[in-house]
């Protein structure tokens, strides 16, 4: 009775009810959805990182990591491979050569980590492959006589493996992005003109156009104009295993694009044949295996047992190989608990103020209902129901609404391109795939039902307070 | 057998500046079964007088005891509890629960008693067919006249079988035909269900059906009349 009661209370005034509930919908989806957002950012840096970048696992020897001895090579890495390839939960496993040095071309140099890896081998632990930008080439497919390397389009950029076109397609482009005609007619001359440097092409922008032209459109021209060379010359320089300086002039085989400007800059991939061959190690030499699970959830366990295999060597999960990523899955947990319950007490204070004036407004009755007899728990009850309805019924369409938009735009995405330079600079993708666990939903509404519950404590209590033949004289 | 008893019952108000005499000694008796009025002018002391008897406020002298219970003696939620079980109430503005059907007003307290479900369907039938209103189980309290509310009101008190109901001013704000119609019916409940009904009211129609009426005036008792 009490139960029906307090429900239907909560309908007598449909408008001031349905504010309250809009209010709690629009609150928990802001909430969820945001969280979602953020989640689905960092689940993609997870996913970037263990897909492009280190693996679910790395085994080298102890010394390697701080060192980078050359001559610290693994014993019978092939043997070891074959060995991990057989145990349960691993995918794949592959072999790296592992090197610091110099990359140069004609007008630019940058220190590097220079990785020999197998491409077959590779394939099976890392996507990098996948994440070869259109246009610029492959990743070690095509058969050469040169030294291939890939890079990463930051590095490309920062060695200015780059050029400037004005052709069709470029002003094509223009026109869609809405540069005006007078100012494609000022182009349209320079049509299959090309510029080696990004200083070559804004000298001629800022000869043909107006100082106000190239402030509005200077941008938008280079981000058009602007493309990889392919099969560009890089010369890559290092120590060999007698510690005298050596190198070779490789071709850029591929330009990768992984989001993450830190390690597209530092990051440098070529045949481990190729460097096992200029840096005099021996046949089949390897620094480090990289392993792939099945499942990245067993990483723990499973490194635990690879060491049991391997005592001596350094076997790492990733969690210790980027503890910054670590921290930030395990930070961000406890940081979308917090975003809620700050959420959850401002709609709390709302449906405080609410139940407040329900109290006030249902004096009389309140009053009456204690003269024939309701005792204090069951008011207490009814105006703790009424304001667990009110919260409920906003949380689960909140709910619903967040998981329905969460479901569309998980699946196109959300991009935010305008930011992307920003978020690429932190390892961050600009295009985010909203995404949240089922665990998040079921604490999010227990956390709503616990605030129905605590807003209704004070308004509940002033209730109780009421003197019943005070109450019945109120008009 | 004596169902209610006053003895030298004092009520004194403290205001800021002024001290309140509100009820000064009164002594009366109850019996089971009385159909009384207490009557008497405006700040006689009436309410007053019933929002004791009903436990809805304590006396600052004296004493009132129900079935030989003193109220006064009880802790607030064994109050609340002796009123459920004890005293079936009937305000002048009806106090129905808006949001409730005409059935569901009248189960309430039996439903705060726990009764059974097919005894409570049975009892609330057969009262709001007492009150004339057997048709009409289902109508929310804004879909009837004021006439019917307060018979709502008068079967929703007597449902639960109280010791005795109390009235206050409960045909203050109905015309004569309901009145008259509301008069009728309480009195046939009286005599039927045997439960006593106490008044508080001033007017003349309900002070001619009544049985008993007891006169308040400045707080005191200057008449106790039975017909």
């Amino acid at each position: 009775m009490i139960l029906k009661t307090a429900w239907k209370n909560v309908w007598r005034n449909k408008v001031r009810s349905m504010v309250v509930i809009i209010s709690v919908t629009i609150g928990i989806f802001g909430g969820v959805f945001a969280v979602a957002v953020m989640n689905g950012a960092i689940d993609q840096r997870v996913d970037a990182s263990l897909n492009n970048e280190i693996s679910h696992i790395q085994i080298n020897r102890e010394d390697f990591r701080q060192n980078q001895g050359l001559k610290m090579t693994l014993d019978q890495p092939g043997k070891f491979r074959a060995n991990l390839l057989d145990k349960e939960g691993v995918n794949g496993v592959a072999k790296r050569l592992i090197t610091q040095g110099m990359a140069n071309t004609a007008n630019k140099s940058t220190g590097v980590q220079i990785n020999g890896v197998d491409p077959v081998e590779e394939k099976n632990v890392l996507r990098l492959h996948e994440k070869i930008i259109p246009g610029t080439g492959g990743y070690f497919e095509k058969e050469s006589r040169y030294n291939l390397a890939v890079i990463g389009e930051t590095l490309a950029k920062e060695l200015n493996i780059i050029r400037y076109i004005i052709d069709e397609e470029m002003l094509d482009s223009l026109h869609n992005r809405e540069v005006p005609d007078d100012l494609l007619a000022k182009l349209k001359p320079l049509t299959g003109t090309r510029f080696r440097s990004e200083d070559g092409f804004e000298e001629k922008i800022q000869e043909i156009l107006t100082k106000q032209e190239v402030s509005s459109y200077g941008r938008i021209l280079s981000e058009e104009a602007w493309s990889f060379r392919e099969r560009s010359k890089l010369t890559l320089t290092f120590l060999d295993v007698n510690n005298y300086q050596t190198g070779a002039m490789f071709r850029v085989a591929g330009i990768f694009d992984v989001k993450n400007n830190m390690f597209e800059e530092s990051q440098v991939f070529v045949d481990i044949d190729d460097l096992q061959r200029l840096t005099g190690l021996p046949d089949g030499a390897a620094h480090q295996l990289i392993v792939r699970l099945d499942n990245r959830e067993e990483t723990k366990p499973v490194a635990e047992q690879i060491k049991q295999m391997a005592p001596g060597l350094e076997v790492m999960h990733w969690k210790e190989i980027q503890p910054d990523l670590a921290m930030m899955t395990d930070l961000v947990q406890n940081f979308y608990a917090a975003f809620m319950i700050i959420i959850l007490a401002a709609l709390a204070f709302g449906i405080v103020n609410t139940m407040l004036m329900v109290v006030l407004e249902r004096t009389k009755e309140l009053g009456m209902l204690t003269a024939i007899g309701m005792n204090k728990k069951r008011v207490f009850r009814m105006i703790m129901l009424e304001s667990v309805f009110l919260s409920i019924i906003g949380g689960i369409v909140g709910m619903i609404v967040s998981k329905i938009v969460i479901m569309l735009t998980s699946n196109q995405g959300i991009n935010f391109y305008s930011y992307s330079e920003g978020f690429e600079a932190m390892g961050f993708s600009a295009h985010i795939y909203p995404s949240i666990s089922n665990t998040f939903f079921i604490v999010v509404t227990i956390l709503i039902i616990i605030t129905g519950i605590l807003s209704s404590i004070y308004p509940a209590l002033k209730a109780l307070k009421l003197d019943p033949a005070d109450a019945l004289r109120t008009e | 057998m004596k169902i209610l008893e006053i003895k030298n019952v004092h009520k004194i108000y403290n205001s800021t500046h002024i001290q309140v005499h509100a009820v000064n000694g009164v002594s009366v008796d109850f019996k089971e079964g009385e159909f009384a009025a207490i009557v008497g002018p405006s700040g006689s002391g009436k309410t007053t007088l019933l929002n004791m008897i009903g436990g809805l406020d304590k006396p600052t002298e004296g004493k009132i005891m129900i079935a030989r219970t003193d109220p006064a003696q009880l802790k607030s939620s064994e109050l609340i509890d002796f009123r459920l079980n004890n005293i079936g109430f009937v305000f002048q503005s009806y106090n129905l629960i808006p949001v409730l059907t005409a059935r569901e007003n009248v189960e309430f307290i039996m439903n705060l008693q726990k009764w059974p479900k097919n005894k409570r369907f049975k009892r609330t039938k057969e009262m709001l067919e007492a009150v004339g209103l057997g048709d009409r189980l289902d109508s929310k309290p804004a879909q009837l006249s004021g006439g019917q509310q307060q018979r709502i009101a008068v079967a929703r008190a007597l449902a639960s079988k109280p010791k005795f109901v109390l009235a206050d001013e409960p045909t203050a704000n109905l015309d004569s035909k309901s009145t008259e119609t509301l008069l009728d019916i309480m009195e046939e409940l009286n005599r039927n269900e045997k439960i006593t009904f106490i008044f508080s009211t001033h007017d003349t129609r309900v002070v001619k059906k009544a049985r008993r009426v007891v006169t308040l005036e400045d707080g005191k008792v200057i008449s106790d009349e039975r017909k």
